[in-house]
This record gives structure tokens, C-alpha cells and sequence, in this order.
């Protein structure tokens, strides 16, 4: 009873015209034999246009080498292909993103291929925008690359501007040093002393200054600071060294309290260099009526050496930038 | 550096002299496979990928190398080099036959002859020459190279391999005949459409056969022409087909001409 009262389903050939996609069937040289009212509505041209056409014609030129040289190979030996994107041309011109599916049909004597296009406009236009953002960030990346590396470039030429200027005033300040000891053995009054003090004081200075920055650049460029560890005596090459400071420093008073017994590993002039340093900083920064102590200190897994002085303590804000080349706290 | 693996390069057939089979722009080796089992009977036979296409190397895909054809040509000698005695019979589809050429015009002594099917020596429009195409409609192609992905994805880059002779071809090798590198596929698109090679054309001094189709968007008849005039020692055969790859659509055909062709060479079948 409910059979009777149903309205028939339409027949094939209505639904293959009126089909929500384009259908056709072609030769295997392409030319269209049979299409469906949508394709043609979709294209704007009448039925008797579109047979008899290849397909290739409705396709843009970047289309058509495609089809030529990956389309057609891939259906001749797959027998199938799907999800092809092409761009059909319309009777005004107009181009059409489509998604194209095709089989080989094989009817024995002849041959044909059967092709289904899917409209494509909106995932064309979201595929352009997801190419483009690709684009921009490739584009972004490699400009970071770029600027990376240029700032590599300079500051690798800044370290070694500073290791080859550094390098080269050893020479001026050596003959300085050589001309003020010489000065030191003649007859002078005591103004001239006093200057020739100052000069010679300058001078060490300098290379001193000199040695920290050849220190820095081989660090920074990736040498690293080189270390001569033998076995050393190391209160004695405290000691040493803090009767050479004090000589430095004659207005200081500094102490050197050693602790333990035993033989370490160590760099002499390293240990020279670092002591000379925190010793330096001592004065600089210190409160200069009260004594400097440096302990060197053995025990049996480790060797230390500290230097101690009182006044203001540095303000908590600048320890984390404080092993930092070339940044100090306020004066 | 592997030369076999680098071009997947398969030797087959037996006889006394060489075919090698180089592919067009698109698609891989087994473009040939309506062509060569026709040939493997009389001849030792060589198919190999381009750098950049099918299951060759891609890492040996290097942008300067193939920045040009000369960088193919160098393969090809490479190749014939190490897998073929004597002069070989070199079968190049489309921008093969160019890369043929110029392997040739290095060293003329590696190719005895040419077969040319759909060549061109240059596809952009020049002056009086009509190549058929323009700037714009090359950067057409490119785009719709970047619409279509063809099974590629960068994940399943170092999995994919070819598949020669097996007519059962398991589903994960969808589209692997024309899968490439869409970056490897831009660049040879440009190196191929955007080569100009006429200069050349004039010095081969080996024999070639240009199988012309009669209906090709990629190489125009006046292209043909244009080669048989110029070329010293040209047959131009015409094939009524539509379409670049009369290899696949009209083997039959192809196999009449270019046997027709031996024939008229100092090689083939019989081991002359």
C-alpha cells in the first residue's frame, strides 16, 4: 500500500544530469563524449559545445601540461586518479578551481575514461590563504636566518677587532715599560720619580688590561681561556703572588691565611691573574681602612682560594649580571 | 656516491647493443612500460630516474647540479658509462631528448642514436619560433604543481620507491609513479620549461628519430619541424595521437617507427 501512494524516484538519466557534480565520459585522448548538465551549467555552455571538445581545452595552459605530463601517465598506468585540482575555463573566461577524479574503463574493444569534477572555489580560496601563510613564514624564517647571522658575523669581527688591537699594544706599552725602567737608573729628582712611578704604574696597568681582554676574546671566540694545570705548591704561589700586590698596593694591608697541607693541580700565572683580579676589585670597591685577606685553602678533595675585604655589599639586583664581560654596578 | 641507487637504475634484456630509456618531466621509469618488453628481447636494456624524480636518490638532488640539463647530461654519461659497452641507443621523452643532446654534443662517442619522442628545444615563445608557451604559462604550471600533492607528503618522503614491472600495485603506491618532492618538482619544472637549447641542436652528429604527435600541447608540430630542419641527421615521424606521451597511448605505433629506425642503423637486432 505505501509503495503506490510514494512519488517514483527519478530515473538515471535525471539523476546523472542533475548530479551535485560534473560527470563525463571521454576517448582515452580525452576528447569529451558525453557530460551532464551540471558540468555544463557549471561551464556556461550548451551540451553540443562541450562534446566533441578535449578536455584538455577547458583546462588554463599550466593546466594542460599537468594534464600531460602527471594526469594522463598516472590514469594510463593506475587506471585511476583522484583529487587532482585543476582550474577549468569557463565561456566567459572565468576560472574554476575544480577537483577532478578519473577511471579507466575498460570495455573490452574500446576504452574509455570517466571523469567526476567537484566545484573547489572555497577550499581553493582557504588553500591559497594556507600557502600564503606558509609563504610569509618561510619568508619570516629565513630573514631571521639571515639576521642571525649577521649579527654572528659582526660580533665574531668585533672579537677579533679587540684580540688583534689588544695583540698589537703589547709592543707600545712594552717599549714604554723598558724606556721607564731604563729612566729608573739615572739621576732624576723627586717629581720626576714621582711621574716616572705613575708612568710605569700606567703602563702595568695597561697590560694588564691588555692580558684580560685576550683572555675575553679567547673565550668569547670560542678558544676558550687556556689552562697549564701542573702540580703546585699552591700557598706558596699564594703567598708569592700576594707580596707582589702588596708592592702593588702599598696604601692596602693584606693578609694571607693558608689552611691544609698537600700538593694540587693548578696554573700558576692563572691563579696570579684571578687573585690579581678579585684583589683589584678589593681595592677598587672596598673599604680601604680595613684588611684584604686571601686564604688559600687544601683539604683532601678540593683546593680553594678566597679573597675576603668588608664595606658596602653588592646590591643583590646586580649578581645575576655580574660575571657578565663589561657590565659593573654603580660606582 | 652509488651511481645504481642514486638513479634507481635497472638493467634488462639481452643483445649486442644498448637502449637506455630516460623519462620526461612528470612521471618516473615507468613511463616505459608499454615500450621496453618489446625491446628486452633483442636488446640489453637500461632505465634509470632522473635525480629528483620517482625512486631516485632525492638526497643527491642538489640545485646547483641540476640547475641546468647539463647537470642530467653528466648523470646520463655517468650512466652509460658505468652500465653500457659501446655506443647506446638513447630512447629521451620530452625533455630528455634535450638532456640526450647534450650528453651527446660532450661526448658524441657514448650515443650512436637519438630516439626523440615529443621533443622540444625550447618551450617558451622566441621571436619567429613558437615554442607554444610564455612566461606567464609556465608560472600557470607551477602553481598547479603547488595545488597538487599527488601522495606526497614530507613524512613518507624516505619510504617512497618505485615499483618496476609488477602489474599488482599495492595501494600505499598510489600516484608513486609521479610523486615528487613538490620543491624537487618546482625547481625541474622551471629548469625544464625555462631550458633553451636550440644553440644545440645543430651540433648532433648522430643519427635521431623525432616522434612527433600530431596533437601535442607540450611540443607543437612546428617544434618538430623546427628540429627536423635543424637537426643534421633527422627522420621526423608523425604520430596521430593527442597528447605528449605517445609511449603510453600509441606504443604500437612508437615501436613500427622506431624499429623502422634501427633498421637504417649499424646496430639491432640481428647484432649487425
Amino acid at each position: 500500500m505505501m509503495a503506490t501512494d510514494t512519488p517514483p524516484l527519478p530515473d538515471e538519466g535525471a539523476l546523472y544530469d542533475g548530479a551535485a557534480c560534473g560527470l563525463l565520459l571521454t576517448d582515452p585522448s580525452g576528447v569529451i563524449l558525453k557530460a551532464n548538465l551540471t558540468f555544463c551549467r557549471w561551464l556556461g555552455l550548451q551540451r553540443d559545445d562541450v562534446c566533441g571538445t578535449h578536455f584538455e581545452k577547458l583546462l588554463t595552459t599550466g593546466g594542460r601540461i599537468f594534464h600531460q605530463t602527471h594526469f594522463y601517465p598516472l590514469l594510463q598506468l593506475q587506471g585511476s586518479i583522484a583529487e587532482v585540482k585543476l582550474e577549468l575555463l569557463s565561456a566567459t573566461g572565468e576560472r574554476m578551481p575544480v577537483l577532478v577524479n578519473a577511471v579507466r574503463r575498460d570495455g573490452g574493444a574500446e576504452v574509455w575514461h570517466e571523469m567526476a569534477v567537484f566545484m573547489a572555489r572555497d577550499r581553493h580560496a582557504y588553500e591559497k590563504e594556507l600557502l600564503h601563510a606558509r609563504k610569509q613564514a618561510e619568508q619570516l624564517a629565513s630573514a631571521k636566518l639571515a639576521a642571525e647571522q649577521a649579527a654572528q658575523d659582526r660580533g665574531y669581527l668585533a672579537e677579533q677587532m679587540i684580540g688583534i688591537v689588544s695583540h698589537d699594544l703589547r709592543n707600545p706599552l712594552f717599549t714604554i715599560m723598558l724606556g721607564a725602567a731604563s729612566l729608573q737608573r739615572s739621576n732624576l729628582d723627586d717629581q720626576a720619580k714621582s711621574y716616572l712611578g705613575h708612568i710605569t704604574e700606567a703602563a702595568q696597568r695597561a697590560e694588564r688590561l691588555v692580558e684580560d681582554l685576550l683572555d675575553f676574546t679567547a673565550a668569547r671566540i670560542g678558544h676558550g681561556i687556556a689552562i697549564e694545570c701542573k702540580p703546585i705548591d699552591l700557598h706558596a704561589v699564594v703567598a708569592k703572588c700576594v707580596e707582589g700586590l702588596r708592592i702593588r698596593w702599598p696604601g692596602h694591608v693584606l693578609h694571607h691565611l693558608s689552611t691544609g697541607t698537600g700538593t694540587c693541580l693548578g696554573d700558576s700565572r692563572r691563579l696570579f691573574q684571578v687573585i690579581g683580579n678579585l684583589v683589584g676589585n678589593a681595592v677598587a670597591y672596598g673599604d680601604a681602612s680595613s684588611p684584604i685577606e686571601v686564604t688559600s685553602c687544601i683539604s683532601e678533595r678540593e683546593c680553594s682560594i678566597s679573597v675576603h675585604n668588608q664595606g658596602q655589599p653588592i646590591p643583590p639586583e646586580h649578581l645575576s649580571t655580574l660575571f657578565q664581560a663589561m657590565v659593573r654596578g654603580t660606582d | 656516491m652509488n651511481l645504481q641507487r642514486r638513479n634507481n637504475i635497472r638493467v634488462g634484456g639481452s643483445g649486442p647493443a644498448t637502449m637506455v630509456f630516460s623519462h620526461g618531466f612528470g612521471c618516473d621509469q615507468n613511463m616505459w612500460r608499454f615500450l621496453v618488453p618489446k625491446y628486452e628481447e633483442d636488446f640489453r636494456t637500461i632505465l634509470f630516474d632522473l635525480v629528483g624524480s620517482g625512486a631516485s636518490d632525492l638526497t643527491a638532488y642538489d640545485r646547483n647540479r641540476y640547475g641546468s640539463l647539463r647537470g642530467y647530461a653528466e648523470d646520463l654519461l655517468e650512466i652509460i658509462g658505468a652500465f653500457a659497452e659501446g655506443p647506446v641507443i638513447l630512447v629521451g621523452h620530452s625533455v630528455s631528448a634535450m638532456i640526450g643532446l647534450l650528453a651527446a654534443v660532450e661526448a658524441p662517442e657514448r650515443i650512436g642514436a637519438h630516439v626523440m619522442v615529443g621533443p622540444s628545444p625550447c618551450y617558451i615563445n622566441d621571436g619567429d619560433y613558437a615554442g607554444g608557451f610564455s612566461r606567464a604559462d609556465i608560472d600557470g604550471l607551477l602553481e598547479t604543481l603547488e595545488n597538487n600533492y599527488l601522495g606526497w607528503s614530507s613524512n613518507m618522503a624516505p619510504k617512497i620507491m618505485g615499483a618496476p614491472g609488477q602489474a599488482n600495485l599495492a595501494e600505499e603506491l598510489t600516484n608513486s609513479f609521479c610523486r615528487t618532492d613538490p620543491q624537487i618538482a618546482a625547481h625541474f619544472a622551471r629548469v625544464t620549461f625555462l631550458s633553451d637549447n636550440r644553440a644545440d641542436v645543430p651540433r648532433l652528429a648522430a643519427p635521431a628519430l623525432v616522434l612527433q604527435c600530431s596533437d601535442d600541447v607540450i611540443a607543437p608540430r612546428t617544434v618538430g619541424d623546427y628540429l627536423a630542419k635543424r637537426l643534421p641527421r633527422a627522420t621526423l615521424r608523425l604520430i596521430e595521437n593527442t597528447g605528449h606521451c605517445p609511449h603510453m597511448s600509441s606504443p604500437a605505433q612508437c615501436i613500427e617507427y622506431i624499429d623502422e629506425f634501427l633498421l637504417t642503423l649499424d646496430v639491432g637486432h640481428d647484432g649487425h
